[in-house]
């Protein structure tokens, strides 16, 4: 899977579970402040993920230090590579 | 103490015949069923009723995802229903906050869909991983009144009933008394349920759904009917918005009814079965409540769901308290049995009936029952003033409630 493809995957998420339009989507978004998750969305965020990329990820404390659509397309690629 | 008095001013409901109060009342008189062959439902070894009355979900994503998140069906229906219940009664925002306004909603039990997915995701592998933050939020038995109340900002009494069928009549009931003693000017009260397979299926083990008429639902249910078999499950919500007199004269608001007694009882006898003297003392404390006699009632709404004993220890308790010659109609043929939401959405078409001064007939209902003899069964639409009505609501568990409304002059 290419970063691109994860990235696709990642906003794929965004506009199906969180309902944000595709046109938001961009890297620097913070997801708090520009995105509007809060702290019941990163549940339902880590649910997604784990969903989208077969992953486990509920546990994974990088997960607290997530601000910017940008980590999370890190983050993604990161735990796809690992596992 | 000088309890104060209560009156209805706005009421809202969604079900199987439609969106909106007005939508149903139009089902209503063009005699229309809600009842389906409910496809997919055949999957069920064992399930003998393929029929229900389902009803539409329709403009959800009208509620900001953040409300909605926590809302299964039955939430989202009954938060429709009480945005209507307000904009009917007039009620500015604003007082919704202030601390004098509460909110009741009743249910059999949380959303049966949510809790079907929870129980699918977490039982297979003993896994909560997958479990969504809101899963549970809308699993709870206070979801509706819940959902409803974070929506609109409600920060006074907020409860939920759970008496199975009689769960709305006894949110009314309890908003009644709140209002009545003071504590609360303003309530939101009534029922929602959700339609599902396992939820019908509690009836159906018991042998109380209707499982003859799969083929031709309109047909079923058919209360005191000679050929009833049992009551078909439905959907929705209806919600009253309750007011004390007073507050309700001084901004000018519309007075649909005021509520003049209610009561609530258990039979203490069965935990499924309907016996006539349960039912005889819920109608007869609820009149002695509000100081009537049987002949000031012009009209009862019945419980009637079309189930063989149901139907006839009704009956039976109606004609003891009233006599015969009382106009009885059931409302079950049109909408199913909304089960929590029941006592809510049929009191509000009662109230309907009593602004338009017409009885809406018993649907199905062809020849009534020997057993189910010796009322005035309402089989044609029927125009007659109602000045006072009552309403009845009988649960599993023997719980029974009816409550009595008057006519504001």
């Amino acid at each position: 899977m290419t970063d691109q493809e994860i990235i696709t995957m990642v906003n794929e998420v965004f506009e199906e579970s969180f309902e944000i339009e595709k046109e938001k989507l961009q890297p620097q978004m913070n997801i708090f402040e520009d995105l509007g998750l809060d702290s019941l969305d990163i549940v339902d965020l880590v649910v997604a993920l784990q969903s989208k990329f077969k992953v486990k990820i509920h546990n994974d404390d990088r997960l607290r230090k997530i601000r910017t659509l940008e980590d999370i397309y890190q983050f993604a690629i990161t735990t796809v590579l690992d596992q | 103490m000088q309890l104060k008095r209560v009156v209805i001013t706005g009421v809202g409901a969604v079900c199987g015949l439609g969106q909106d109060v007005p939508s149903i009342i139009e089902g209503i008189e063009q005699g229309k069923s809600a009842v389906r062959y409910m496809e997919g439902w055949n999957q069920y070894n064992g399930l003998r009723c393929l029929v229900g009355a389902p009803a539409e979900l329709k403009n959800e994503k009208e509620i900001p995802r953040q409300y909605r998140r926590s809302m299964g069906r039955m939430s989202i229906f009954a938060v429709q229903a009480s945005q209507q219940a307000i904009a009917d009664a007039g009620l500015a925002k604003e007082s919704l906050s202030s601390g004098r306004t509460g909110c009741i909603l009743g249910s059999t039990m949380g959303s049966a869909e949510s809790l079907n997915d929870a129980f699918e995701i977490l039982l297979p592998r003993k896994d909560l991983t997958q479990l969504k933050s809101m899963q549970f939020f809308q699993c709870v038995s206070h979801t509706a009144a819940m959902n409803v109340s974070q929506y609109l900002g409600i920060n006074g009494y907020v409860m939920a009933t759970s008496a199975a069928c009689a769960s709305a009549l006894q949110a009314l009931g309890t908003g009644y008394d709140l209002i009545r003693l003071g504590t609360q000017e303003v309530m939101i009260c009534g029922g929602a349920e959700e339609l599902h397979p396992t939820v019908v299926g509690s009836f159906d083990v018991l042998f109380a759904t209707s499982a003859r008429y799969n083929h031709t639902p309109s047909l079923t249910p058919r209360p005191f009917d000679s050929k009833r078999d049992g009551l078909v499950c439905g959907e929705g919500s209806g919600v009253l918005v309750l007011e004390e007199y007073e507050h309700a004269r001084q901004r000018g608001a519309k007075m649909y009814a005021e509520i003049i007694g209610y009561n609530t009882c258990g039979s203490g006898i069965h935990v499924s079965q309907s016996y006539k003297e349960a039912i005889t003392c819920a109608i007869g404390d609820s009149l002695k409540n509000a100081s009537l006699k049987p002949d000031d009632v012009d009209y009862v709404n019945a419980h009637a769901t079309a189930t063989i004993q149901g139907d006839k220890e009704e009956i039976e308790a109606i004609r003891k308290i009233f006599g015969n010659s009382i106009p009885v109609s059931s409302l079950k043929g049109y909408l199913g049995h909304t089960l929590g939401a029941s006592g809510s959405i049929e009191l509000i078409v009662s109230l309907i009936m009593m602004e338009k001064g017409k009885i809406y007939p018993t649907r199905n209902l062809d020849i009534v029952s020997q057993e189910c003899q010796g009322v005035y069964h309402v089989k044609e639409p029927l125009r007659r003033e109602i000045n006072v009505l009552v309403k009845n609501c009988f649960a599993f568990g023997g719980i029974n409630a009816a409550i009595a409304c008057r006519r504001v002059d």
